[in-house]
């Protein structure tokens, strides 16, 4: 009884944390050290970037955790400068019952060039007092002053069976049923994203039955944006602005994000070839653009123009 | 001199309007003076129907005022440093109180420092003075925690009949000659806003002539969406470079204008290879405006315009003969309508974000199995009770109420464990004393440090239904507590 499993089973020490086995050695050097490199934890979502900087900081900081580190979220719509701010609060004060001080900023690839340069000065400015542990999707989104001035650690998709092994131990730890095709079903669809992982499970789980291949689907499913398909069918039937308007509705009222669409799109059509549902010239055509799309958002483009741009094909 | 200050009214009689409102703040104002303290009331509405004003007849009941205006500049410091330190201590003759005028509330500027609204939220769980907020959008993102601890007074425009009762008034005094029709104009176009039909008053104002009707019209025709409406036509319209580029040359946010091409291109172009094509250029354009920011290199501009220009009125064959009316892109319309919606999901995913280490995008990515797991009464109380959520945003997640039955369960359920491990921790402090170094400094709870104090509400709830023992038993271990407390900072210093 503590709410959402995915914080329930974070876990709490180096030596607990799943898969990146070989972060974890080098990582737990640092543990007794009078300093610490800036790290760079890069990887994509799920697969224990902050868990590993959390429980890191806890064995490094000892006791006195708390009192000595700093949580940011880098790209949430606070601006450069009361991160600055906040930063420069806390690294003014010398470090409490702990050899130093530790900075932990997530989603830096997020911000802006200029907030990077920012935040690399400061980065230079308290490397007496403070460490800073940085954590993003992707590196190459990263201004190189900061990447040089980091130990870059890269964080792989967790591997199918160690995920597997985690739900079956939440699993005898809650004390509920769950069969093999089950849990293997989750597995594949988490792709290799622990959090996903959980949250899917514990989904199913609240239905109060035991866990099978029949209810993950049904999890899986009734997760899905909805409207996907009926988006793609009005774009095929030639109907761009009803198609549109659904990709609107779907960003602005669901919340769903740009990646999250593109891959919802990629499923969508890709089930649709494969069960011969559309021809596969067309489908590439499609896959190509898809791509591009997915290229151009994930490199700092406006998300709704350019999925507003794919629907175009489907017409 | 304004007139808007020389005619501000002195009196709540004399504001125009919102009776019922007033009478609200006449009795708030009444309490305060008998003693009783009353919670920071929020004026909102729209700008020029006398929300400051009222503020400003409110302060002469009170021995002094502090006025600020939250938008000049916000940050925590200077709101706590302006008012914080006064507004948590009293003068020290007698029982003066001092009113607090917070303007603009809700700003202007989006994002830009949240420390403010954490601030004022602090001001008022701390302020022993009466406070006012002003603000106009009751929707806004940063009045969402302020709401709550607010008597809020929504107020309506101001009727145009009203308004030209008050303009005429004015134009007697000032011994101006104005035709009632003009007067009644100005009145219907300031859309009930008072200030600034008494400022377009103003501006019109002529000791020698007449005020006319045709004057009024000449002031304010320009439709500030005209400059942009003439570019989409031009784009849509139009095949020949040179029209589109002039076109184009507008005083506006070049992406609002990408915007406004995009979304009317398929409401003029009909054939699909040119929807395609043309919204090919749309996706360009917005490529190009991305990189322009991300490498300040605003020298992509360039591009990006000839892309949703040029590149957009090229994609097709011919002009269209037929009439198109220009559309205000549909997603401004949408988010403004779902604006509430967007601020509740905001809010929801800043707790989890907090709670939980993770952020925005992936809270709300979590969204959907949120949904599903709040299915189940007991979860949902969990949730809601981890995430420290309200009603409306468990509303969010299931339209019943969790049964009342659930809940006095699930609050017995916590008040027994928070018992329970207390207990363990009594006896894991124990052990510590014992051996003087222990050999795992943190054990299973070790996100809460060991002596931390459980939350006091927590505590009301526990000790309403533990007998007498437990209680002796937590008050051995708090003092307990504090010894370790103490060595430990001992050792550390």
């Amino acid at each position: 009884m503590s709410g959402p499993w995915v914080e329930k089973y974070r876990p709490q020490k180096l030596e607990d944390i799943v898969g990146q086995k070989q972060i974890i050695t080098r990582l737990e050097k640092y543990v007794g050290e009078e300093s610490m490199p800036n790290l760079m934890f890069t990887g994509p979502a799920g697969v224990g970037k902050t868990t590993t900087a959390l429980a890191l900081v806890k064995s490094i900081l000892g006791e006195y955790w708390r009192q000595n580190f700093l949580e940011l979220n880098a790209s949430d719509a606070r601006g450069i400068d009361t991160v600055r701010d906040r930063i420069k609060n806390f690294c003014r004060l010398k470090p409490v019952g702990a050899p130093f001080r530790i900075i932990f900023l997530d989603e830096v690839d997020n911000m802006t060039k200029d907030a990077q340069h920012a935040l690399r000065r400061e980065m230079e400015m308290y490397t007496k007092t403070a460490s800073f542990i940085l954590s993003c999707n992707y590196s190459s989104k990263i201004i190189d002053p900061i990447q040089s001035r980091c130990a870059i650690f890269r964080f792989a998709p967790i591997k199918g069976e160690e995920i597997k092994e985690r739900l079956q131990f939440i699993c005898e730890t809650e004390g509920f049923e769950a069969d093999d095709k089950g849990l293997e079903t989750i597995v594949y669809f988490a792709e290799g994203d622990m959090r996903k992982a959980v949250n899917v499970l514990q989904a199913a789980a609240s239905e109060g039955e035991a866990i099978t291949e029949d209810s993950v689907y049904e999890v899986v499913s009734k997760a899905k944006p909805q409207e996907i398909g009926k988006m793609i069918n009005k774009a095929l039937m030639g109907d761009f602005l009803g198609a549109r308007t659904i990709l609107r509705e779907t960003m602005v009222l669901q919340g769903t994000s740009g990646e999250d669409m593109v891959t919802q799109i990629y499923q969508e059509v890709s089930k649709r070839v494969v069960d011969g549902k559309m021809e596969p010239d067309f489908y590439i055509d499609l896959i190509n653009s898809i791509a591009d799309c997915d290229f151009r958002i994930r490199e700092g483009a406006n998300p709704r123009i350019q999925l507003e741009a794919l629907l175009t094909k489907f017409i | 001199m304004l007139w808007t200050d020389k005619y501000r009214p002195q009196t709540l009689d004399e504001v125009v309007g919102n009776n019922k409102e007033k009478k609200i703040i006449l009795d708030w104002v009444g309490n305060w003076k008998k003693g009783n303290p009353q919670h920071p009331l929020l004026l909102v509405g729209p700008p020029g129907i006398g929300k400051t004003t009222l503020a400003l007849i409110i302060a002469k009941e009170f021995s002094e005022y502090i006025e600020l205006n939250a938008s000049d500049k916000r940050s925590q410091d200077v709101i706590k440093n302006t008012i914080g330190e006064s507004s948590s201590t009293r003068s020290l003759f007698g029982d003066e109180y001092k009113l607090i005028i917070m303007d603009e509330v809700d700003g202007i500027h989006g994002t830009n420092d949240r420390g403010g609204v954490k601030a004022i939220g602090e001001i008022i769980k701390s302020s022993k003075h009466p406070m006012i907020l002003i603000a106009n959008d009751f929707y806004s993102k940063r009045l969402q925690s302020i709401k709550p601890k607010c008597t809020i007074i929504k107020m309506a425009k101001v009727r145009s009949p009203s308004i030209r009762k008050a303009l005429k008034e004015i134009a007697q005094k000032e011994e101006i000659k104005a035709n009632p029709k003009a007067l009644d104009l100005i009145a219907k176009k300031s859309n009930g806003d008072m200030r600034s039909a008494i400022n377009t008053l103003q501006a019109l104002a002529d000791k020698d002539e007449v005020l006319e009707p045709k004057a009024v019209e000449d002031l304010r025709t320009k439709d500030d969406r005209s400059d942009i409406f003439n570019a989409i036509t031009g784009v849509l319209k139009s095949k020949n470079p040179q029209h589109v580029r002039e076109a184009l040359r507008v005083d506006e946010d070049p992406t609002l204008v990408m915007e406004y091409i995009a979304e009317n291109i398929p409401r003029e172009y009909t054939k699909k290879n040119e929807i395609k094509k043309a919204y090919e250029n749309i996706a360009k354009a917005d490529l190009y405006f991305g990189r322009a920011q991300s490498s300040r290199n605003y020298g992509y501009w360039r591009y990006a315009s000839d892309f949703m220009g040029i590149g957009v009125s090229s994609s097709k064959k011919e002009t269209y003969k037929k009439f198109t009316k220009i559309q205000t892109p549909t997603i401004f319309t949408l988010m403004g309508r779902n604006r509430g919606k967007r601020n509740l999901r905001d809010g929801i995913a800043e707790k989890m974000s907090a709670k939980m280490h993770i952020s925005h995008s992936i809270a709300i990515s979590m969204f959907p199995y949120l949904e599903i797991m709040f299915k189940n009464d007991e979860l949902a109380w969990e949730i809601s009770d981890f995430l420290e959520l309200e009603e409306n945003e468990i509303k969010r997640f299931r339209s019943k109420k969790i049964p009342k039955k659930v809940i006095t369960k699930m609050e017995k359920q916590k008040a027994q464990m928070r018992v329970e491990e207390r207990d363990k921790r009594f006896e894991e402090l124990q052990n510590q004393m014992l051996n003087t170094v222990p050999e795992e400094p943190e054990e299973k709870v070790e996100d809460e440090l060991p002596f931390e104090i459980p939350n006091l509400e927590s505590e009301e709830t526990v000790e309403e239904e533990t007998p007498e023992e437990v209680k002796e038993e937590k008050a051995e271990e708090k003092k307990e507590k504090k010894k370790t407390d103490k060595q430990v900072s001992l050792f550390s210093f």
